[in-house]
């Protein structure tokens, strides 16, 4: 007994009333090489098989062929259920942004607080109003507008223009921070930005537009400067909102107090955020939170990179921008509830690590992290420790700091953990 | 997840923004040049046991954020650190300038007897090369500093800047420094070498030093 698969049958004028095309015939999709097989007889130069042999392999090979044939059908209808669930994912996005569109935000004042749209938001905002959304729950307390991104662009380019290309000396301190918020890091970082989606590097679509964007925003904001996280999240606004606009809702987003915080590096302040944030650690998770203190794994290890970025380097972009939906919507709070929503999905695997697996881990984010999963883990962190919220725990830590005495043992506190 | 090795060194990589730092921990751990590198927000990890002199060394290398801003959160990184690379671009004479901030920091924050190599990094682009070798190994000989030359690019030299590096901390250990001492960013590896080496030490510390 032979098989063959159909592509190595050759010979021209040589047709025979072949078996392919009456498997063939039963098919309703395309055949691959297993349902394509070929039963022949032995090469005539050999003896004829015994009728009994033959039987046999007419069986097994009939065996076989149907087995195959089972097998496509069900992948075929795999693929068709597939499909259709895309088509009603797409379908339900559809819906969404027609609800978005004609009943939520022509009443956004009213309707933004209300349960069903807050249900709705909860489970993502339909891309094509994203960009909308962010910036009616980001709002504009700045005031800002379009003349003054105008303006300041403006001013960022003459400063440009006038920069000498070689830094001229080299003393410290004040030269550095101006130069810092200078053309070069800014260059620099923005073609270190999503290098993988090829539009923010130079000569990219969008290089001009981030460069124009964090150039306005160190006029607008000297004493904020440009600070290093901040590419990813114009970038991520750019992606969703017209330039003018993405100044607005990135200026007003750095503004909000924890932002403020981190993007001045105020040292102390991030690290109120990081005790209040072990609070609600110790709260959920507490094995992990012990596994965690004992390995020495402090939250800036991780925590850092995901509240600079909020999200956007560390997960996959879209779920990122549906970490960002609830962000714009709940406050830093949901940051760091994403953050323990990520634990709380890895806690298994994280628990047998030891310290450095961890920390590489957790700077190094799966590539594929399942979106409703890490949302229904993150829905079940409770924010709240001893009947205490997130603000009233850190409203406390931030005023135990303030009184010197407690700073210094902190820091001490601190600097033992590291050891 | 079982590791054997004989110590584990806690190692640093320092230096300014877009000397390659991140490139250079990605070469010596994969063999390949990252092209499509993002810039490092806080700190990134890599780990990697090598074979030096007979022993068996398990790096855990913090690669820390470059931008000046960040320097009051990355120094707190530095504590314990056995080993460091400090990294300029040979390209820039900017981010060479700037070592001696670097250095201060390293020595006063790390520990006493850290071993820092100094890496003069982007070796292939010798084209548009601003501070040259015989310079820069001057400053590294009045520092006290080992010093190459690198190419995260090419691969050169990147793994000899950390083996040197971990090299000379074995040969410190082997003289005068005690690995004991607290916050010297070595531990040993698994329990039986440690109860060879001292018997002193007990049972209760194996448990979160063993690595695995």
């Amino acid at each position: 007994m032979e098989y063959e698969s159909k592509t190595s049958r050759a010979g021209p004028g040589h047709s025979p009333p072949s078996p392919r095309q009456s498997v063939r015939k039963n098919l309703d999709f395309e055949p691959n090489s297993t349902t394509a097989l070929i039963l022949e007889a032995r090469p005539a130069n050999l003896p004829a098989k015994p009728a009994e042999e033959a039987q046999k392999h007419r069986q097994q090979y009939e065996e076989m062929v149907a087995q195959a044939k089972k097998r496509e059908l069900k992948e075929a209808q795999k693929r068709r259920k597939q499909l259709e669930l895309r088509c009603k994912v797409e379908e339900s996005i559809g819906n969404a942004a027609q609800t978005w569109n004609q009943e939520i935000l022509p009443n956004w004042s009213t309707m933004c607080n209300s349960r069903r749209v807050r249900d709705l938001w909860w489970q993502g905002v339909p891309p094509s109003v994203r960009g909308k959304v962010w910036s009616l729950a980001v709002g504009n307390e700045l005031n800002i507008t379009h003349e003054l991104y105008n303006i300041c662009l403006a001013r960022a380019r003459d400063k440009w223009k006038s920069m000498p290309t070689e830094p001229v000396t080299e003393d410290a301190g004040s030269s550095l921070a101006d130069r810092e918020a200078s053309l070069e890091l800014i260059k620099l970082d923005i073609s270190r930005t999503f290098p993988h989606l090829c539009i923010f590097q130079q000569g990219g679509p969008y290089y001009d537009v981030l460069h124009s964007i964090l150039g306005a925003y160190t006029c607008y904001r000297p004493d904020v400067g440009y600070v290093q996280g901040m590419s990813f999240i114009a970038a991520v606004l750019i992606l969703n909102l017209d330039t003018a606009d993405a100044f607005i809702a990135f200026a007003n987003l750095l503004n909000k107090p924890c932002q403020m915080a981190f993007f001045r590096v105020d040292h102390s302040l991030m690290l109120t955020y990081f005790s209040a944030f072990e609070v609600f650690f110790d709260e959920n998770l507490p094995k992990l939170f012990a596994h965690f203190k004992e390995n020495n794994l402090t939250p800036d290890i991780y925590l850092i990179d995901w509240i600079f970025t909020l999200y956007s380097k560390s997960l996959p972009l879209d779920l990122a921008c549906r970490v960002w939906d609830v962000f714009c919507r709940d406050g830093d709070e949901f940051l760091f509830r994403v953050a323990l929503g990520i634990l709380r999905l890895y806690e298994d695997v994280l628990t047998r690590m030891d310290f450095i697996h961890n920390a590489q881990f957790l700077t190094r984010l799966p590539d594929h992290i399942p979106p409703d999963q890490l949302f229904s883990h993150i829905h079940a962190v409770h924010m709240t420790s001893k009947n205490r919220k997130w603000a009233q725990v850190l409203q406390a830590l931030q005023k135990e700091q303030s009184s010197p005495k407690a700073l210094s043992t902190t820091v001490i506190q601190e600097q033992n953990n590291r050891q | 997840m079982s590791e054997t090795y004989d110590f584990l060194f806690k190692f640093l990589v320092i230096g300014n923004a877009g000397t390659g730092k991140s490139c250079l921990l990605h070469q010596f751990i994969e063999k390949r040049f990252k092209d499509d590198s993002n810039h490092t927000i806080g700190v990134e990890f890599g780990s990697k046991i090598i074979n030096v002199v007979n022993k068996y060394v398990k790096l855990q290398i913090w690669d820390t954020a470059g931008q000046e801003r960040f320097r009051s959160v990355t120094r707190s990184y530095y504590r314990g650190a056995a080993g460091a690379l400090l990294v300029y671009d040979i390209t820039s004479r900017e981010t060479y300038n700037a070592l001696t901030n670097w250095l201060t920091d390293a020595r006063m924050l790390a520990s006493q007897n850290i071993v820092i190599i100094l890496c003069g990094n982007k070796k292939d682009l010798d084209a548009d090369r601003e501070v040259t070798f015989l310079e820069a190994s001057r400053f590294a000989q009045e520092n006290e500093l080992m010093f190459l030359e690198t190419s995260a690019l090419t691969g050169e030299n990147v793994e000899e800047a950390f083996v040197q590096c971990a090299r000379k901390i074995l040969n410190k250990i082997e003289s005068e420094l005690d690995p004991e001492r607290m916050g010297s960013g070595i531990q040993y590896g698994d329990a039986a070498l440690r109860q060879l080496r001292s018997p002193r030490r007990g049972q209760a510390e194996s448990a979160q030093e063993c690595g695995c």
